[in-house]
């Protein structure tokens, strides 16, 4: 298990986090994922489990993502990124 | 099952987000790494955790959890789950938008309710194809319940503004196409089907006339939901108000706005737990699981201060103080639920004399001393008073809500009584009643003369066991009560209560089989089930409809397939009357034998030997459920202090 500390400006604690989100909305507790899964290279990750994601990534971390960002993301990496931007 | 949750919080907890239930302590996550491997042991763990107010994702994992469980579990293992007080139920949802997001949450807020629920999904696609397509799958293998989750998108209500008559013919259409998919998923189920009022849509556009406005978005919701309920209750359809929860958060908070445009969600994901919590409390009403008794603490919950310290001139009660009114609409409250049938019983830590002249003698009680059931006041533990009122008026723990002011006897009662409903309140009593009335702990699904009567019934029952005690012989006392019981064959003025009676009793029932009222109805006209209701009256009065019997005939045999009796009756020798009477009318109908079945639940051991007592021999055992047969020809006439009426042929 990973231990992960507040600060939310470190990438790795966010990656871990959403790793945790990853591991619950798609359901699979051995899960890895990298900033370089994506929508094409993760099986599960379709257009249902993406709602799910973002769903769960907002409750995780407590913004809120536009519509047009919600269309456009599809990979950990611009998860990352919006989540940095956002809580800078 | 003692829920470690924390009971303090300061800020205001939105409705939305189950306020009456304690938060969460700690992560989900985290609590999860602690699940037990053994798998009865893990849902019984999984069941207290849920038993706090946990967000809508992790009630997801929580229902993840159940149904991989449940996936993988022994093939014996569903009567030992219905040992442990869990029931398993299936529902199907019928949804136009996407609906397969809600099933996990649904599953994890299900086992709160004390059920084991499998959800279907039929998603994107208008009911009916779907319910063609499907029918015979349905007849086979049929889902408990059905929800058809219309949306106003599905239904897509527009018509020429200002024009009635179009207005009443979109209406009408749109009732009658829900009408035919109830009717359709109902008569390929059996089942009960659950319909939803629309929310209003907060993108619609909305005048301050516009109510009155034929043809506008909300005229034409407000229409369709008032039509709605009543088409329901005609057809005895249960009604999801889907509106008075939007209502209840704030329309524009309900919808789902950029989830609706990116996946179809009918509603925000925030108002998942409530959605869930909804639709498992009608449920549970509809078999038997809504609560009925409210325990009320005094000093500071039925009113402002403490009686014994504060005397009877200084209580904050009625006029004359905020918080006085505050507590007065408490009371008002309480008077309401004992309208409809809840039964409404005093625990306080006082001294009774003192608590009994407040009662008497304060000008400004609205409760009066005749509304309390039962009173139990004094310096005792709160658990063990509680416990004390379910063995006086023979009812469940779980039936029982406590409702008190003070956080520590609330984590008491909850931690010693885990089956108590205990609701968190917030600090300040003028906010109480909004999220007491959200928690919904006394849903019911319909609405009988029983109903209403019920308190009646139970206060009868003490002036009974107060004669019981002055007499003392057992016989004797039954022959002073002149009890009548009348019986009759299902009908149409009784399959409200007969439903009523079948979808609720669990500790006086054999078999603890389900029927709707549909089923029930069918059940009048056909030849080969022998249908039998009873209702007792004695001294004390009309006690109503306490018995209902279900036989089915194979050749010269009838097997019960339903016995059914309330418990207020019991020790009336009621069921030896009945049996008497099924006997009599056996040889009429030229039946040789009766066949008797126990199947055990967590609930209803007190009939193990009902067959047993009644005489019957037992023929076989397999799990804990044991066949029973009775001999016609062997039976011997009672002489049974009932006198039986019998309707005018």
């Amino acid at each position: 298990m990973v231990h992960v500390s507040d600060n939310l400006s470190d990438s790795d604690v966010i990656l871990a986090k959403l790793q945790d989100v990853f591991r619950a909305e798609l359901d699979d507790e051995d899960l890895v994922i990298a900033p370089d899964t994506s929508q094409k290279n993760l099986k599960g990750w379709d257009s249902l489990a993406h709602i799910r994601l973002v769903s769960g990534i907002e409750s995780e971390f407590d913004i809120q993502f536009s519509l047009a960002e919600i269309e456009q993301t599809s990979s950990v990496r611009q998860f990352v990124q919006l989540i940095e931007e956002r809580s800078r | 099952m003692s829920s470690p949750a924390s009971t303090i919080h300061s800020t205001k907890i939105p409705l939305s987000a189950l306020p009456w239930l304690p938060r969460p302590a700690g992560k989900m996550r985290d609590r999860l790494a602690a699940l037990p491997t053994e798998p009865m042991a893990a849902l019984l763990f999984l069941q207290s955790l849920a038993q706090a107010g946990w967000g809508e994702a992790d009630l997801g994992l929580l229902g993840r959890k159940i149904s991989r469980i449940l996936r993988s579990a022994p093939a014996d293992f569903a009567s030992e789950v219905r040992r442990h007080g869990l029931t398993q139920a299936r529902i199907l949802i019928l949804s136009a938008s996407t609906a397969s997001h809600l099933s996990d949450a649904l599953i994890g807020t299900a086992i709160r309710f004390k059920f084991l629920l499998d959800v279907t999904v039929a998603e994107y696609e208008e009911p009916e194809p779907w319910l063609e397509r499907n029918r015979s799958e349905l007849k086979e293998n049929p889902p408990d319940f059905v929800l058809v989750a219309s949306d106003s998108r599905m239904l897509k209500l527009t018509s020429q503004l200002g024009d009635e008559a179009a207005a009443a013919q979109m209406v009408g259409a749109a009732l009658a196409r829900i009408a035919r998919i109830a009717e359709v998923a109902g008569a390929a189920t059996g089942r009960p089907v659950i319909l939803q009022t629309l929310a209003g849509d907060p993108d619609a556009i909305s005048f301050n006339m516009d109510l009155g406005l034929p043809g506008s978005p909300r005229f034409l919701t407000d229409e369709f939901n008032r039509s709605l309920v009543q088409r329901a209750r005609q057809d005895s359809r249960i009604v999801l108000d889907v509106n008075a929860l939007a209502s209840l958060v704030g329309h524009s908070a309900w919808s789902a706005g950029r989830y609706w445009y990116a996946a179809k969600y009918p509603f925000a994901t925030t108002m998942i737990p409530l959605y869930a919590d909804n639709v498992m409390r009608i449920i549970a009403a509809q078999m038997g699981r809504s609560r009925r008794v409210l325990v009320l603490d005094l000093d500071n919950t039925l009113w402002g201060g403490i009686v014994g310290d504060d005397g009877i001139e200084g209580l904050a009660l009625g006029s004359g103080s905020a918080l006085g009114e505050a507590h007065s609409a408490l009371q008002r409250m309480a008077i309401s639920l004992k309208e409809r049938g809840i039964i409404l019983c005093v625990s306080s830590k006082n001294d009774e004399a003192i608590a009994l002249d407040a009662f008497r003698n304060h000008p400004e009680m609205i409760l009066k001393e005749d509304d309390i059931v039962a009173f139990r006041v004094n310096w005792e533990d709160k658990a063990a008073n509680i416990k004390a009122i379910a063995d006086a008026i023979d009812l469940g723990l779980d039936s029982f809500v406590f409702l008190d002011d003070n956080p520590a006897e609330r984590k008491r009662v909850r931690d010693a009584l885990p089956s108590v409903a205990v609701p968190e309140l917030p600090e300040d009593p003028s906010e109480w009643l909004g999220v007491f009335h959200a928690a919904g702990y006394f849903e019911q699904s319909g609405f009988s003369k029983e109903d209403q009567q019920r308190a009646g019934f139970y206060k009868a029952n003490a002036l009974r066991a107060a004669r019981l005690e002055r007499i003392g012989d057992h016989d004797e006392y039954l022959r002073s009560l002149s009890m009548t019981l009348s019986i009759a064959p299902f009908d149409g003025a009784g399959r409200k209560r007969i439903a009523q009676l079948i979808s609720k009793s669990n500790q006086f029932n054999v078999t603890t089989r389900r029927y709707s009222e549909t089923e029930i109805e069918a059940m009048q006209s056909n030849s080969e089930v022998l249908t039998l209701q009873a209702r007792l009256e004695d001294i004390f009065g009309d006690n109503g409809m306490i018995s209902a019997v279900i036989c089915r005939q194979t050749g010269r045999i009838w097997e019960v397939d339903t016995w059914i009796m309330s418990c207020r009756v019991l020790g009336r020798r009621v069921e030896e009357t009945i049996l008497q009477y099924l006997v009599e009318q056996a040889r009429v109908r030229g039946i040789s034998e009766i066949i008797g079945r126990y199947i055990p639940t967590a609930k209803n051991g007190l009939v193990r030997d009902h067959f047993s007592k009644l005489g019957f021999v037992q023929t076989g055992s397999q799990n804990g459920e044991t066949t029973w047969q009775l001999a016609i020809a062997s039976y011997g006439e009672k002489d049974l202090p009932l006198k039986v009426a019998l309707p005018r042929a």
